[in-house]
């Protein structure tokens, strides 16, 4: 059989930390052959390890795979060991007697993993139900590698095909290690890039391909600057003529020339200025608005996932705020670095010329600059991230409470928003106090360090001034110490730069989170039939939001072409889920979900999610008119049909009522609009997109009865000839389905037609009378209130 | 359905397995195999103490440890000490960090461990001024009960993201 290993060097694991040198890369290696034959396993062993496999297992077994743990059975960090032979199942663990236990397949009773908090745990229920055996324990890195064991061993104690098993059990392994080969970071997929091994570069080279389009107009730009510069460095070469030779000699016509002269160059100066500084702004607002454009795309493409787990507040932060800090600091960048660099050439150069040794004492300060701006980039940095931070936690104040003013007036609670925004904008401003103390102290201690270098040269310059005239004149000097001055200048601002760079660099790091982050996979391309047909098939899918509880465990069945399907069970039973996979919210499940016998994820995104219509209970409406509403989404519809699908969805009537009809512009979320209007403007949607499939995710749930019937009304218009799937709290809505199923805490209970599950007398059943009971006693009541 | 508080001495409990339990209360009902669990694994571990059965259905709720009699309190603190796995970080050796992802090289009472957070606000929480939880890209959580006890190189480590 041929067998792949798959292991990592054990720097990664936590009991070796030791003695193993911190901070080494994982590299991808291959453990030895035990007993000349090839094994999976998931770390290198060590030679301990192997000697007490060679000392456990008999010469006449076959070692399959080895599982390492992470934890003792007493909960302490430290190498366990699952061995899985032909023959036996070891277990090593210093708690065991001798250190392993040892089973056989038929005697250990069914194999499972139970996750604790933080922990988890292969048990074995032993022979008939008997005696417990608690195996080993790991924490929940290693978690998803010991339940495929645990499967791997249910199944070939069921009798199961060795190879199936052993196929199953390797594609565990390779997912496991979606590990980047440098770092041992987990990936997002198997060959996924890791954003953990990207340097410090790779920001100035992503951010370089929105510079490089206005490479021409930059080169322009550059041009002018090299003028300026030159032509800055006039003046004080002027005023050594004007002290040694013209003024001396009393010459009024040199005098003249020479104010003259100064004239010229400050207008060119100046004048080409202007010129230079309107382009290098424009070039610095087109690469961000680039920039901003890029990261909004992304932010369109990225999956649900990482919305998930990152705060919207912060996701609009970087798109607004930090793309302003990268605008910032390219225009100083594009405007200023290039100039104050000419202008410390030129001026170095020009003293050089003029005295060499006055120049060297002029860079006395530089190395002390030089020193005090590293420690200040090392102490700035961690202050600015953390900055950054308390303002993402005020924005996620506005962004939770402005959207939610209803609720937060219902509430009376709005001191108590007041309170904490008030209490994160203290942190941001304690925080933002810190940085001012160090961002004020460090300028200008540089600025003291810069001014006692000129003294440094008056005094020894003007003592050569003073004793030996003829090596360095009067002028000379005062042309030195003006080039010295304006030699600080450029030091100064490369000090500073610092600042502005640090803030740029941590927001470019966020930015590159998004930037880098994996977009939901095949975005565009992929299978493109005609139209779908709408046959839907899951086969075997397991799911988790966040590997520990699965959402959707061994779901399968089969939707025909035009079936009305409903989805019913309980609250949290995992009914939406069904749908989010559905719609390609989440790709990270097992098994698979076919339409026309296609894998999804294999249809090109675009067009899948075009022949899907998807109604939600609290349907999303835009800032923008009823008319744009209904057409979101669907290019190139005349008006006719917008009214129509109005039409099929009830709008139509109390849209024509509106004083602004078509042109109503809707607030935020839809203000404006009752929950039941707003339903049919979604169902309008759907209605004009012209699905082959449709779901609808408990529709009527927050409407009253009349509207509700309204709505169902629209519904069965539209579904007429699709496939649909319903989820529905309210089975009343489900009366026209032709197929149910009954979903409880991730798994199918029941599916069949309706007459077939009241005849089982199931959960479906019980709902069914829950529900008949309760709309009973609310006609009773109302009943009561009419007498 | 009323909520069954256990208080003082309502009922009396028998350590089925790991992190199973048997309870008998006073009045004679009866269940077996009930799982401890906290209702505030965060911000109070030793009151409010639900307990499920093998559905996941709660059939009753300790109100506080504390108050229970010694041998009882133990036998449930035993079930939670094997359910829940929360190291306390003790010392911090090491960081690497790249872009926002974060190891830390940490010693912790249940031994060294490295941990793997992906981002800082998913990964690292501050509760109050100076506690920190952390959870790492698996899911596992850890604790600094203290930052400020911690010894002065891990703080100056953890400064750079508390």
């Amino acid at each position: 059989m041929k067998q792949k290993t798959i292991c990592k060097t054990e720097q990664d694991d936590p009991a070796s930390t030791q003695n193993a040198p911190l901070r080494e890369a994982v590299s991808v290696t291959v453990n030895p052959p035990f007993r000349g034959q090839q094994y999976t396993a998931n770390k290198q062993l060590t030679d301990e390890e192997l000697q007490k496999l060679e000392n456990t297992v008999p010469q006449t077994e076959l070692l399959q795979f080895v599982v390492a743990g992470d934890l003792s059975l007493k909960n302490r960090y430290a190498r366990s060991l699952l061995a899985v032979t032909d023959g036996h199942i070891y277990g090593f663990d210093e708690n065991h007697h001798d250190g392993v236990k040892i089973f056989d397949f038929t005697q250990a009773g069914k194999a499972s993993v139970k996750r604790y908090y933080g922990n988890a745990l292969l048990v074995f229920a032993g022979q008939d139900e008997g005696k417990k055996t608690h195996f080993l324990r790991f924490s929940y890195r290693e978690a998803p590698l010991f339940e495929a064991a645990a499967a791997y061993i249910n199944s070939v104690a069921d009798g199961g095909s060795r190879e199936d098993a052993q196929t199953q059990i390797e594609i565990a392994f390779e997912k496991q290690f979606c590990v980047c080969p440098k770092c041992g970071r987990t990936l997002l997929r198997p060959g996924a890039p890791c954003m953990n091994c990207q340097t410090k570069n790779k920001v100035i080279k992503t951010l370089g391909r929105y510079v490089l389009p206005y490479k021409k107009l930059l080169a322009f730009c550059l041009l002018l600057s090299a003028v300026t510069t030159g032509v800055s460095l006039v003046p004080p070469y002027m005023t050594k003529t004007l002290v040694d030779d013209v003024l001396p000699n009393g010459s009024g016509r040199g005098l003249l020339t020479c104010v003259l002269v100064l004239l010229m160059t400050h207008v060119i100066h100046y004048g080409v200025g202007i010129i230079r500084s309107y382009y290098l702004k424009i070039c610095g607002n087109k690469i961000v608005a680039d920039l901003r454009n890029d990261v909004y795309k992304k932010a369109q493409q990225l999956p649900m996932r990482f919305y998930d787990t990152t705060s919207t507040g912060s996701i609009i932060n970087r798109i607004s705020g930090d793309t302003s800090t990268i605008q910032a600091f390219m225009l100083r960048v594009t405007q200023e670095v290039l100039v104050q660099l000419f202008m410390l050439v030129g001026i170095v150069i020009i003293m050089f010329g003029m005295n060499w040794q006055l120049t060297l004492l002029s860079l006395v300060p530089v190395p002390l600059v030089a020193i005090a701006s590293r420690i200040f980039r090392k102490k700035i940095r961690a202050y600015y991230r953390r900055i950054w931070r308390h303002w993402a936690a005020v924005i996620s104040v506005l962004t939770d409470t402005i959207p939610g003013i209803r609720v937060v007036k219902a509430f009376a609670n709005e001191r108590k928003g007041v309170e904490k925004f008030a209490a994160r904008n203290k942190t941001w401003l304690k925080s933002n106090n810190r940085v001012a103390r160090i961002t004020s102290l460090y300028p200008n201690v540089v600025g003291l360090m810069m001014s006692c270098g000129s003294l440094l040269i008056w005094s020894v310059g003007g003592n050569e001034v003073i004793h030996n005239p003829e090596f360095i004149s009067a002028g000379l000097l005062v042309s030195f110490i003006s080039y010295t001055s304006m030699f600080y200048g450029p030091v100064n601002f490369f000090a500073n730069f610092n600042d502005s760079y640090q803030s740029f660099l941590n927001a470019a790091e966020r930015l590159m989170d998004i930037i880098d982050a994996e977009p939901e996979n095949d975005f565009s391309g992929g299978w493109h039939p005609e139209k779908l047909v709408g046959k839907i098939e899951f086969k075997n899918v397991n799911f988790s939001f966040d590997r520990t509880q699965k959402t959707l465990s061994d779901v399968s069945f089969t939707i025909e072409p035009g079936d009305i399907v409903g989805i019913a069970g309980t609250t949290g039973a995992g009914k939406s889920t069904l749908v989010n996979l559905l719609m390609r919210y989440y790709d990270h499940y097992d098994g698979e979900i076919l339409i026309d016998g296609i894998d999804i994820r294999k249809i090109d995104m675009t067009f899948y999610r075009s022949q899907i219509g998807y109604v939600q209970q609290e349907p999303m409406m835009f800032h923008d008119t009823i008319y744009q509403n209904i057409a979101y989404g669907c290019q190139g519809v005349t008006t006719e049909q917008v009214m129509q699908a109005a039409d099929v969805a009830n709008a139509h009537s109390f849209i024509a009522r509106l004083p602004d009809g078509y042109d109503t512009v809707l607030g935020e979320r839809g203000v404006g609009l009752s929950g039941g209007e707003r339903q049919r403007l979604s169902i309008a949607r759907a209605v004009l997109k012209d699905p082959a499939i449709l779901f609808f995710d408990e529709a009527t749930a927050s409407v009253d009865s009349e509207t509700e019937h309204l709505i169902q009304e629209s519904i069965e218009k539209l579904i007429h000839g699709r496939t649909t799937l319903m989820i529905a709290h309210r089975l009343s809505t489900l009366r026209k389905a032709n197929k149910i199923i009954v979903v409880d805490k991730g798994k199918i209970l029941e599916m069949g037609t309706p007459e077939e599950l009241m005849a089982l007398k199931g959960k479906y059943y019980k709902l069914i009378q829950i529900q008949t009971m309760s709309d009973e006693l609310q006609k009773t009541k109302k009943e009561e209130r009419f007498d | 359905m009323e909520r069954i508080f256990i208080d003082k001495d309502t009922a009396t409990f028998t350590r089925k397995d790991l992190t199973l339990v048997d309870v008998v209360f006073r009045d004679g009902r009866s269940f077996e195999g009930l799982e401890p669990r906290r209702l505030f694994p965060v911000s109070d571990r030793s009151r409010y103490i639900t307990l499920l059965d093998a559905n996941g259905v709660e059939q009753a709720v300790i109100r506080d440890l504390s108050v229970l009699p010694e041998a009882e309190r133990q036998i449930i603190e035993e079930c939670l000490q094997e359910y829940y796995l929360v190291p306390k970080i003790t010392r911090v050796m090491d960081y690497r960090e790249r872009f926002d992802g974060i190891t830390f090289f940490a010693d912790t009472d249940h031994g060294p461990a490295n941990i793997e957070i992906r981002t800082l606000t998913q990964g690292l929480k501050v509760i109050g001024e100076f506690r920190a939880l952390i959870r790492d890209v698996n899911d596992n959580r850890y604790e600094i009960p203290d930052v400020t006890r911690l010894d002065k190189h891990s703080r100056q480590i953890l400064a750079r993201y508390i």
